[in-house]
């Protein structure tokens, strides 16, 4: 997409020239479980172009990791797309086979996970796990498939490459697996990348080593890239434009500077000041209670019950996508409100329910209202939590 | 400052790496090796490192849980490595852990009140009002529902698990609560509120911390005093605003300069132009140009931002199994081969596969000869008064030959 000088602040406003690499649209999916279909994304739209930087940021069971499987047509058996498009370059990869699906995603789009240690297959040469794609795909042979391996761990800064495509992905560090798990990644040249947590298990001088070498491999390759991720330091470094997910919704997009100079979601505002920082001392504003199980999910807006700008209209309506400012988005009754730093114009303002001014009396409130939705034992969120947030 | 609730002096943990059918010892894991430092009452000191730095292994060594290679622990003057069976069991009674990941530190066959009982049945004691109640209010002092003491692990979230660690771990009112990655495996929203509830915990019951972490950010709001730690040896350790605003050691520097920073006007990429670092800093490692035309940042970052460029370092930290020789750190400082003492290296100091240019990499010679002692350097920053090491933690001390203060400003999380 090329520079507006009008568009300094608003990019998103600019559709920009032509079609974008990537557009979701209005994207739902729904997992089957014992207690009937559970919704985990609900109606997601976001747009990836080439050389830009899309964050998506969200809790365990935001939806985050849930939207981009089904971008890429790898969602579990016990899931499905219940509505919205996937366009790649201009095809609804949705309405293709599943076959069709993976095949056009195999060539333009390419995921790295956050577990190198679990993607890689622990029985084979890293070399030979590189240009499996290509061997299956383009028919090199051998001999070719190796120059190239060699090729790919250079493109990723990885010392000695001749000798390490030979070697296992147990006798890689953590750095070097996810260096080698981008390097396959880009063995097809992808148009579009799709990272789901890829720093997340890596200390912070490797993580630096990593979110700079794919920012240069984006730069140099025009590269569409898709962040998914809960480091919202991490986004602020890299992100071009920021999509926040809550309970499978998208619940605020815009350019990544204004989300932190004028967050226009509650949700957004409150994970930004929960963040620890230099200056705050004594206790942290925290978010009371914890995220809705997709199996119970609160009736209104699915934020209201941790909201600390709640009013009458959140607890029964669903709030409209409203467009606070150009180029942004924010699923929030009072989201131009939130943005200008104003309290919501409310008639009952002493009515704010579940929320309080001191974080210390909902501190230890939230044990017990917390454990109040405990008949629903969570499904979807912990699942996640376990496998991604260590 | 008062007396150390908790003081290490010089310890050292290695384990055998053992090979061939015999299982001969070849070498050591030098996990931990000559660490000192001290808690204050009522305290928290972070414990800072990347993984293999060997802060977890610090922290079961302090539990108890693994016994040193040698050196001293000190837990209100006396001695606890030399302690028998009996001793140790005492000892845990004044020191408790939390542990990491609240989804395989609870047993879950184990009811909830089983697991807050547990150590009163392990150590035979029955709390004043009967175990039932003390449960209940263990519970309620970590914020759950006393009510819900019969249900198991798997019917509570991450967050709310990892309170009833915390209720395990203050049943026998301790001390002293080492923490080791307490609120790592939460979420974002859930890990204020445990931080809070420690903190609260804190004021309520006097209680020391060591709170081992690698998440700068949470190491800053919660601590008190700060040890950096890197290949089992501290290289930094001060008070927490000392240590953030003015470190000395290289590796703090970087460790700090390489947090991601929740503001966009502070770019961990750089967003064009040539980024404001000396050529030694960020050896090798090209800098992703990012021209505002061509690639399309259109929100105004490119232009308008305040660049902070991180220190990137080399490759991964060494193996503790054969760590370099002189300082630990020579091997990946940004600032050894800048200085004026730099020599060339004739002969590679470290396994070769990894360091294809280790014959080139000029440091000085003393990094590579001489273990820098922890020492105070009062001209190198802001650093207070020389070490007493019975009021060490109240003091900055720097094990680096050439500690100075912070290069790049505006670090820290």
């Amino acid at each position: 997409m090329s520079a507006h000088p009008s568009t300094d602040q608003h990019p998103a406003t600019t559709p920009a020239s032509g079609t974008p690499l990537l557009e979701v649209t209005d994207l739902a999916v729904e997992f089957r479980t014992p207690d009937g279909a559970v919704r985990a994304v609900d109606g997601l739209s976001y747009r990836v172009e080439a050389g830009r930087t899309l964050a998506i940021v969200g809790e365990s069971g935001s939806g985050k990791s849930v939207s981009s499987l089904a971008v890429m047509g790898l969602l579990p058996d016990n899931a499905r797309v219940t509505r919205g498009s996937v366009r790649l370059a201009g095809t609804d990869l949705l309405a293709l086979s599943r076959k069709e699906h993976r095949a056009r995603c195999g060539e333009q789009v390419a995921m790295v996970f956050q577990d190198a240690l679990a993607a890689l297959n622990p029985v084979h040469p890293v070399g030979y796990q590189l240009t499996e794609a290509l061997r299956a795909r383009r028919g090199l042979s051998r001999g070719d498939a190796r120059k190239r391996a060699v090729e790919l761990l250079d493109l990723v800064k990885v010392p000695n490459a001749k000798a390490r495509i030979k070697e296992y992905p147990h006798q890689f560090s953590g750095g070097m697996r996810q260096r080698v798990m981008i390097a396959s990644a880009l063995a097809m040249d992808p148009d579009v990348l799709i990272a789901d947590e890829p720093t997340t298990a890596l200390d912070v001088t490797v993580q630096a080593q990593v979110l700079r070498l794919l920012a240069e491999i984006q730069a140099e390759r025009q590269m569409g890239l898709v962040l998914i991720t809960h480091d919202l330091g991490v986004v602020a470094g890299v992100a071009d434009d920021v999509t926040v997910m809550y309970a499978g919704r998208a619940v605020e997009q815009a350019p990544v500077v204004p989300v932190y100079t004028t967050p226009a979601h509650p949700y957004t505002r409150a994970l930004l000041r929960s963040i620890p920082s230099a200056a705050g001392t004594g206790r942290l504003p925290v978010i009371p209670g914890r995220p809705p199980s997709p199996a119970a999910m609160p009736s209104g807006c699915p934020f209201h019950p941790r909201c600390d700008a709640v009013r009458d209209v959140c607890r029964t309506e669903v709030p409209p996508l409203a467009t606070p400012a150009p180029g942004r988005t924010s699923a929030c009754h009072f989201a131009a409100d939130i943005m200008a730093g104003r309290e919501p114009a409310a008639a009952d303002a002493d009515a704010v329910g579940p929320t309080d001014a001191d974080p210390a009396a909902v501190e230890h409130r939230d044990g017990h209202a917390m454990a109040a939705d405990q008949a629903t034992v969570p499904t979807l969120d912990d699942q996640d939590t376990g496998g991604s947030d260590d | 400052m008062t007396e150390p609730v908790l003081e290490v002096r010089d310890l050292v943990k290695h384990y055998p790496v053992r090979n061939g059918l015999l299982r001969r010892s070849v070498g050591a894991v030098k996990a931990v090796d000559g660490v000192s430092l001290s808690l204050g009452r009522g305290r928290t000191l972070g414990l800072v490192g990347e993984s293999g730095s060997g802060k977890s292994t610090l922290a079961r060594v302090l539990v108890g849980i693994e016994t040193p290679t040698s050196g001293e622990v000190l837990v209100d003057g006396e001695d606890v490595t030399r302690l028998n069976r009996a001793g140790r069991k005492q000892l845990r009674r004044d020191v408790q852990m939390v542990f990491q990941d609240p989804y395989t530190s609870l047993n879950p066959r184990m009811s909830v009140s089983e697991i807050v009982g547990e150590p009163f049945a392990i150590h035979g004691i029955d709390p004043a009002g009967g175990r039932r109640t003390a449960v209940g209010e263990l519970l309620e002092l970590v914020g759950l529902d006393p009510d819900h003491a019969n249900r198991y692990p798997h019917q509570f979230s991450g967050g709310q698990r990892q309170r009833v660690g915390i209720a395990r771990a203050l049943a026998l009112r301790p001390k002293i609560l080492v923490c080791d990655e307490p609120v790592s495996a939460l979420d974002v929203s859930v890990q204020g509120q445990v931080i809070n509830l420690l903190e609260g915990l804190q004021d309520e019951l006097g209680l020391s911390y060591l709170f081992v972490a690698h998440d700068l950010g949470v190491v800053r709001h919660i601590a008190h005093d700060v040890a950096v730690m890197y290949l089992g040896r501290i290289v930094e350790e001060g008070p927490e605003t000392e240590v953030y605003d003015a470190a000395q050691h290289p590796y703090t520097q970087a460790l700090l300069s390489a947090v991601p920073v929740p503001d966009p006007s502070v770019r961990l990429v750089p967003a064009g132009g040539s980024p404001p670092v000396e050529s030694g800093v960020s050896t090798g490692s090209t800098n992703g140009e990012r021209s505002t035309n061509g690639v399309g940042s259109t929100n105004g970052v490119g232009t308008t931002a305040v660049r902070r460029l991180p220190i990137v370092l080399e490759g991964d930290p060494p193996s503790p199994v054969d760590p370099p020789s002189g300082c630990p750190f020579h091997t990946r400082c940004w600032l050894a081969p800048t200085l004026p003492e730099a020599q060339p290296d004739p002969i590679p100091s470290y396994p070769p596969t990894d360091r294809p240019d280790a014959g080139l990499r000029l440091v000085p010679s003393v990094c590579e000869t001489e273990v820098p002692a922890l020492d105070a350097h009062p001209g190198a920053g802001r650093a207070g008064t020389p070490t007493d090491p019975a009021d060490s933690a109240a003091s900055h001390v720097v094990a680096c030959h050439f500690a100075r203060e912070l290069i790049v400003p505006g670090v820290g999380a």
